[in-house]
């Protein structure tokens, strides 16, 4: 009987024991959890400017340099638009109608083989004949200005046939926006 | 500017009261048609006094314009001057006018130079009609020494006058040069001297041409970027505005009435023909059509206005009345016709045609349907205008490269080069009476 007392005892003990060492064991193990710190910044920055806006920003003469309205061409002694020239002439409208703030000025030159005076005429008349080839395309008439130079004012000199198509030529000029 | 007309007004005044001195007792009057054969001029070397032989430029010049004046005219012929070799030289106190008989001469000049207070000169001029050894005329030009050509101008003047021809040796030419860069006006004597800017407009200046009294100019000017008809007074350098919108150019002042007709497409992006009442400003439209018309110039009556319409497909030059009726075409070879400019006389239509992409100068005889063709196979021949007495024209031409101012007789002979800077465009000659 004493020897079960103290084999109950014993096991009590190293049950006691064991517990009480396990309890250590057990102990909460560290965790390695990064907090985050942080805060929502209001978002603030810089807008990119509309193409309008940068439009607005640019004097006549850098618009004018960019070339955005693009010249076009005509037949010797002619002044109806080349079908070559009609996609040009709607490229110009498609910009125009874009930047509808734009006021323009239609100017027609000729080559140097008529006189002064019909090529006057003969300009006026190229210039013209754009005006309402845009009018056409929804670009309202009080918008555009026409002018003509005749044979004053070539863009390059020369006497060969290439020399002369480029100079038979409308130039769209911006003189508002 | 203004200043230099004042002076150069001043000096022909000077000179015209200088030269109306009762030297009128022995004068006679000679008068001549065309086709008549040109009358023989010698015209020996002038005397001088000592002063006037140190400045041995006043003597040339002198001399030598009104050489240059009589041989331009085609009435007078000159005598060459190696004849006056076979002959005694010339003692002005004891003409031997036999003598000139025997060299062909029909009128004798005689003349002499004085120089005085270094600046002023004294021109003492005499006029013999060597088969009677009567004096024609006789007249002292005096004036500074800057206005040696215009002595000689108005010493050859008075030979037209007394010959019955028009006296345009001291009138001007208006045209456009580019000299200074860009296209500005300029006059100069008829023969390209003494040139001078006239407008400093910094742009485009173009088609100048002259009211009937010299004193105003009338161009179009791209001052304001669009091409408007100005009128500029040479002596006050007032410009005013005559008409505005669309482009307006190639006026025309007509001889008779204060009127002009001019090109303007200020009622919708077409050239047509307007006709301006200076005095009331009152407008009347010529031409109502969609094609082209243009170029309008006046017949020396004022009645009739002849111009350059594309209303037969091509431009063609047509005569019209000046309330725009009776419109008739007048050119019907070549497809491109333009330029018209009627001869102050009446009788002939000068113009430009372009054939086979070659622009020459034509004249067309509008009594007898005749044309003579000018200029032939050099550059491009454009602008023609007449000279006050019919007999010659100016034009421009590139015949040498870049464009210049030339003047040629009304039959194709005597080409002359008036300018040499920059390029010379437009020239119209003034108008005298």
């Amino acid at each position: 009987m004493k020897r079960f007392l103290i084999v109950i005892l014993t096991v009590m003990l190293v049950v006691f024991l064991f517990n009480s060492c396990a309890k250590k064991v057990k102990t909460v193990p560290e965790t390695t959890k990064v907090e985050q710190v942080d805060e929502t910044a209001p978002k603030v920055e810089k807008p990119k400017l509309t193409e309008e806006e940068i439009f607005l920003q640019k004097s006549l003469d850098e618009i004018n340099k960019e070339g955005n309205l693009k010249k076009i061409n005509f037949d010797f002694d002619k002044y109806t638009i080349r079908e070559d020239m009609k996609g040009v002439l709607h490229k110009n409208a498609d910009w125009l109608l874009k930047h509808s703030s734009v006021v323009f000025s239609i100017a027609g030159h000729c080559d140097e083989r008529g006189t002064v005076e019909y090529n006057m005429a003969l300009g006026e008349k190229r210039a013209d004949a754009a005006m309402k080839y845009l009018l056409d395309l929804g670009i309202p008439a009080n918008r555009m200005k026409i002018v003509s130079f005749g044979k004053n004012n070539p863009l390059v000199k020369g006497v060969d046939e290439k020399t002369h198509f480029m100079n038979r030529r409308d130039e769209f000029i911006i003189v508002k926006k | 500017m203004g200043k230099f007309f004042k002076i150069g007004l001043l000096t022909i005044a000077l000179v015209i009261v200088l030269s109306s001195n009762s030297f009128s007792q022995e004068e006679i009057k000679v008068r001549i048609t065309e086709g008549i054969p040109m009358i023989p001029v010698a015209l020996p070397q002038f005397d001088y006094t000592e002063a006037s032989q140190v400045d041995g430029n006043v003597l040339k010049d002198l001399y030598e314009t009104i050489w240059d004046d009589l041989e331009y005219s085609r009435v007078f012929k000159l005598v060459p001057r190696q004849y006056f070799t076979y002959i005694g030289k010339l003692d002005q106190e004891n003409i031997v006018f036999k003598d000139w008989a025997s060299v062909q001469a029909r009128v004798l000049i005689t003349g002499k130079v004085e120089i005085t207070n270094g600046d002023r000169i004294i021109f003492s001029v005499k006029v013999y009609e060597v088969e009677t050894g009567k004096i024609i005329f006789k007249r002292n030009f005096a004036g500074r020494k800057e206005f040696t050509r215009l002595i000689a101008h108005r010493t050859s003047d008075e030979m037209m006058k007394h010959f019955g021809e028009k006296p345009y040796f001291t009138s001007k030419i208006v045209f456009v040069s580019t000299r200074d860069g860009n296209k500005e006006i300029y006059i100069m004597d008829y023969d390209g001297g003494r040139q001078k800017r006239i407008t400093f407009n910094s742009y485009i200046d173009l088609m100048p041409s002259w009211s009937k009294d010299g004193e105003n100019l009338l161009f179009t000017t791209y001052k304001k970027g669009i091409p408007d008809l100005v009128k500029f007074n040479l002596y006050s350098g007032k410009t005013d505005l005559i008409s505005s919108g669309g482009v307006n150019y190639r006026a025309d002042w007509s001889n008779e009435e204060d009127k002009l007709v001019y090109t303007s497409s200020k009622n919708g992006n077409n050239a047509e023909i307007y006709l301006r009442e200076m005095d009331s400003g009152k407008e009347k439209r010529l031409t109502f059509n969609r094609i082209i018309d243009s170029s309008p110039c006046w017949s020396p009556n004022g009645k009739e206005i002849a111009f350059t319409s594309q209303r037969s497909g091509t431009p063609q030059i047509y005569i019209m009345n000046e309330d725009g009726t009776n419109v008739r075409r007048i050119t019907y070879e070549g497809t491109y016709h333009d330029n018209p400019a009627w001869s102050p006389d009446g009788s002939r239509i000068t113009y430009v045609s372009r054939i086979e992409g070659r622009f020459d100068i034509y004249v067309l005889n509008i009594k007898n349907n005749s044309m003579t063709k000018l200029t032939e196979m050099s550059g491009r021949n454009e602008n023609p205008a007449w000279s006050p007495d019919s007999r010659h024209i100016i034009f421009t031409s590139n015949r040498t490269g870049n464009y210049q101012l030339y003047s040629i007789d009304y039959n194709g002979e005597n080409l002359i080069k008036l300018t040499r800077r920059g390029e010379n465009l437009m020239p119209k000659w003034q108008k005298i009476e």
